[in-house]
């Protein structure tokens, strides 16, 4: 059942390109980009029932790191700006989590959002480096021989690296770390007492939510083609905190639907105009008042579900 | 730079700074009651503003018609919002009724802009921009006025909690629910109550920021500041609500006026992270600890 | 395999057979453009105005009259809420998905710049976005509406420190790229004049209080302080000036700024503001352009007050069919870009005759104007910025 699922899965997005119009190409290539970002942020938020508003700063990092990288090194094959993207982010993960891990809730939440502005004025002011308002235009990757240059192309590579990050996610919780993760996720005091070192775990989580973002950002700037400090709002951030609360906390799963849905949603509903917002809001409450604990939640409570035990967590209402 | 025109300043930052004050303790109010972290305050005021405003308009009415209006249609804003969507999500956890009241903000200010526009409108002001001379000082009484109108507003609410009935129950349920069900307790009564004086403070703010900041779909977004400001003073904390706000307000006129602008736009997020670094329940604010 | 591969040559020889007038987005009945514009977000009453009671205006009182060579046109706008990236999708959609023939008054320089690639290599002609960014200069498809802030910069130094030997100027500027825009571009022109900018203070957008801004631009002592914001902190920025009784500077709006709007919201605190216009007032100017464009909000929609930004649309709506009238029946990107290559001293009625040279800019000039009672007056004939 679930080789099937698993195995049909492959088989939609490596034919995508043939069956769907270009412009779902680039679509899907989007819904992938904020697929990684969603994992990223649940594996902070899963695991250690914090939000953070501030993902859209670490998005902006990762892109700009893996824009200016495109740009001033040109030979630099794409997978290691992408890691480079990754690891650049991580770092300022590590940076900002060591200090914040006194903070629960919602001052956690705070500091997040006020480290997203942050980087936006950072970015803003380091105009040397990042051009400043004007933005980036960002140049077809290489990959040895090949240059990114279709939306084709590039569609293969964000799949590529979502389906690596994906499956390494799925691989976490089935280590030593993930199992300590698990522990802190169901009670910090008791992992503790079990000799669990939490302000290393809690701090694992932010670096490695932070890394994830960050490859997303790398991708983001491929994908869309050009960076500027108005791209990485605090509604972005916010819009990702819905992706992974509509699509299921502490579910893999449920961050790649939620990614998608608020992605298409927001797409698809753009030529409502004035009214985009309206309707995008009306079906959040709907989705929240109808499918409470998110998409996630209620696809478990559907037979044969249950199948899928590392994709879903406990209901902790 | 004249030490005139930093007072100035100063108590211009304290002006705005009460707004925040005043949206940071509406936060906390329906916090304390529901839990719920309402992303729709900002929203839920300028919609009741907007209406305040539209009933002067076609009434031809002095602005403290505007004010009344405005007061009576946040509580039902307020009542309604709760009856018929949050209460549904009572049961749920506290990121799904986030995620609804974020539903609210995106509604509220699409619905404004369907209906009045997004265009930004003038509002009369009860207080004067002309300055008065006070000495060697320039003084704005729209300034002053702002900040009295928020001190009273504030005494008004602190009364209320200390002294009446409903002001004991819901400082009860923002303790300890089941306690204060047991004790008898309507808590039901209290969430309807909380979202009702919050709306209702949120449209006396609103009144009084319009004439500022001008009335407009937009107009919400100071909510950001309350929140920052709740934060700051520590949340759940009235008195840190206001310290927060008039912190937050200050901090935000004096950062351009000695910073350099490279990181002028920063200070009051990077004052933030540091005031949570250094002191994780904000200024005013206790660590709760939790049991096992 | 063979039957996949002969199907795709029957394919080609069917689109090859097709008659060359076969453009995207152009049909015998029909020619369909749109733009990725704001709706929500900052600029959305701007967005609005430029497009459904623009643009849209100026369409329907064509396709009423009989379309452009028998042809209606239909536009498609979807929302960005001024994301860049959300104005990619949204650009790439109208092009795949929607086949628009062209892109008409796009809105804001970070989504119009993120689309500028893409749009040219697929040679889709972007035409009158409305933004103020040097960057759509002299593009083969590109015909820039609005006047670029560099010759905005120019017209205003070059009549304030040439014509009126003012020598302290300051500025007060949006910090995003409308306002850096036009600080870089009045550094260059003040340089001409062997000036400087005595000061320079920034706001963000949605700012609450820009009292420590206007105190330090006071203690600079300028003889104008420019104001290159939009029209929410514009009032703003006036009302804080009569706040402080700050009487010794003049105060000058820069184009997108000078604008009704602002002059409603700050009250009698705009009373002897200074601006460069780059349209003629929408309510009370005589030009024959002008009084049509009353007189069709008038009839459609009779609600909507005229203003600059729905003038704005209706503009880039007139450029649009003009070009594409002279163009001919055989309509194509190439020639309608011709086409607009060809427009020298084409009265609109509401600019200045319009020639479109090399550098593809549609406008290029502003005047002078006081506010008195409310109202902006005309102080100058419309200046040069060549």
């Amino acid at each position: 059942m679930r080789r099937f699922a698993l195995a049909t899965g492959a088989v939609v997005v490596v034919g995508w390109p043939w069956a769907a119009p270009p412009y779902f190409i680039f679509l899907a290539s989007l819904i992938a980009v904020n697929a990684i970002v969603a994992i990223g942020l649940n594996l902070l938020s899963g695991y250690t029932n914090q939000l953070s508003f501030g993902h859209a700063g670490f998005l902006a990092i990762g892109a700009y790191a893996a824009a200016i990288l495109t740009i001033r090194a040109p030979a630099l094959p794409v997978p290691a700006a992408l890691l480079l993207a990754g690891l650049i982010t991580g770092a300022v993960g590590l940076a900002l989590g060591v200090p914040c891990l006194r903070l629960e809730g919602l001052y956690l939440a705070m500091a997040t959002l006020a480290f997203g502005f942050v980087v936006v004025e950072a970015i803003l002011n380091l105009d040397g480096l990042t051009r400043g308002n004007d933005g980036l235009h960002v140049p077809a990757a290489r990959l040895g021989p090949w240059s990114l240059a279709t939306d084709t192309a590039r569609y293969y590579l964000v799949v590529a690296v979502a389906a690596l990050l994906i499956a390494a996610a799925v691989n976490i919780s089935r280590t030593r770390t993930g199992r300590a993760l698990l522990a802190v996720r169901e009670s910090e005091i008791a992992a503790q007492a079990s000799g669990v070192n939490l302000a290393a775990y809690k701090t694992l989580a932010f670096v490695v939510s932070a890394f994830y973002t960050g490859v997303a950002g790398g991708l983001f700037a491929l994908v869309v083609g050009f960076v500027s400090p108005d791209s990485f709002d605090v509604f972005l951030s916010v819009d990702f905190v819905a992706m992974i609360i509509v699509g299921g906390l502490g579910s893999i799963l449920g961050s790649v639907i939620g990614a998608a849905v608020i992605t298409t949603l927001n797409d698809s509903l753009a030529g409502f105009q004035n009214y985009r917002p309206l309707i995008f809001g009306a079906i959040l409450i709907m989705s929240m008042l109808f499918m409470p604990g998110g998409i996630a939640s209620a696809l478990r409570r559907i037979p044969g579900a249950g199948a899928w035990p590392l994709f879903t967590r406990r209901d902790d209402r | 730079m004249t030490w005139a025109s930093l007072v100035h300043v100063v108590v211009s930052g304290l002006a705005t700074g009460s707004i925040y004050a005043l949206m940071a303790i509406a936060l906390v109010i329906i916090y304390n009651a529901t839990r719920t972290l309402n992303f729709a305050q900002g929203e839920m005021l300028m919609v009741s503003t907007f209406v305040g405003w539209t009933a002067m308009q076609v009434l031809q009415a002095p602005l403290i018609v505007a004010l009344a209006v405005a007061v009576v249609a946040a509580a039902l804003l307020g009542f309604v919002l709760e009856r018929v969507v949050i209460r549904h999500a009572i049961s749920a956890t506290h990121f799904d009724v986030l995620i609804i009241t974020l539903g609210l903000s995106l509604m509220l200010r699409s619905a404004a802009g369907v209906t009045w526009t997004h265009d930004e409108f003038p509002f009369p002001s009860f207080f004067s921009n002309r300055p008065l001379m006070v000495g060697p000082l320039r003084v704005a009484p729209v300034s002053l006025g702002i900040i009295g109108a928020s001190l009273g507003m504030m005494l008004v609410l602190g009364a209320l909690f200390r002294w009446t009935r409903l002001g004991r129950a819901m400082r009860a349920v923002a303790q300890n629910q089941r306690a204060a069900r047991l004790m008898g307790i309507s808590v039901e009564r209290v969430y309807s109550s909380s979202w009702m004086i919050a709306a209702v403070v949120g449209a006396v703010a609103g009144v009084l920021i319009a004439p500022v900041v001008f009335l407009s779909s937009k107009m919400g977004l100071v909510a950001i500041n309350g929140f920052t400001a709740a934060v700051l003073g520590g949340f759940g904390s009235m008195p840190g609500a206001v310290v927060g706000g008039m912190l937050l307000g200050v901090l935000e006129n004096l950062a351009p006026l000695y910073l350099p602008a490279s990181i002028k736009h920063s200070v009051p997020f990077l004052v933030m992270i540091t005031i949570l670094i250094v002191r994780p329940g904000g200024v005013l604010g206790r660590v709760a600890r939790r049991k096992v | 395999m063979i039957r996949r591969a002969s199907l795709l040559l029957l394919l080609a020889l069917i689109v090859g057979a097709l008659p060359a007038a076969a453009q995207q987005g152009v049909t015998d009945t029909e020619i369909v453009i749109g733009s990725s514009n704001s709706f929500s977000g900052p600029l959305a009453f701007t967005g609005e105005q430029i497009t459904k009671f623009g643009v849209d205006l100026y369409f329907r009182v064509v396709n009423d009259g009989g379309g452009i060579h028998g042809r209606k046109i239909r536009t498609v706008y979807y929302d960005d809420g001024y994301r860049p990236q959300d104005a990619v999708a949204n650009t790439k959609k109208l092009v795949e998905q929607d086949k628009v023939f062209a892109i008409i008054i796009p809105q804001g320089s970070p989504p119009v710049v993120a689309t500028l690639e893409y749009l040219e290599e697929n040679k889709v002609p972007l035409l009158f976005p409305y933004q103020s960014s040097p960057v759509t200069r002299g593009k083969r498809h590109i015909i820039q509406g609005m006047t670029l802030s560099d010759r905005s910069s120019k017209m205003m130094i070059d009549y304030l420190a040439g014509q009126r030997k003012i020598k302290r100027f300051a500025a007060l500027y949006q910090d995003d790229e409308y306002g850096k825009s036009f600080l870089t571009a009045f550094e260059k022109d003040l340089a001409r004049y062997n000036l400087k900018l005595v000061a320079a203070e920034s706001v963000k957008r949605g700012v609450t209080d820009v009292s420590a801004q206007i105190a330090k631009l006071q203690a600079a002592k300028p003889e104008v302080t420019f104001l290159v914001l939009v029209p929410g902190p514009g009032a703003q920025a006036l009302k804080e000036r009569q706040k402080i009784g700050w009487k010794d500077t003049l105060m000058v709006s820069t184009g997108p700024l000078t604008d009704e709007r602002y002059l409603g919201l700050a009250g009698d605190a705009a009373e002897g503001v200074e601006g460069l216009s780059l349209w003629p007032d929408p309510l009370t100017s005589d030009l024959p352009g002008v009084k049509l464009y009353r007189e069709h909000m008038q009839r459609y929609h009779p609600k909507n007050e005229p203003n600059r930004y729905s003038i704005a649309g209706y503009f880039a709506a007139m450029m649009f069919a003009e070009g594409a009238k002279r163009a001919g029946r055989n309509l194509t990107r190439d020639s309608l870009m011709a086409a607009f290559d060809s427009f020298k001293g084409f009265e609109t009625g509401i600019l200045p005759p319009i020639t479109i040279g090399p550098d593809h800019e549609a406008q290029k000039q502003g005047f002078w104007v006081r506010v008195e009672n409310g109202r902006f007056k005309q102080l100058t004939d419309w200046l040069k910025s060549e």
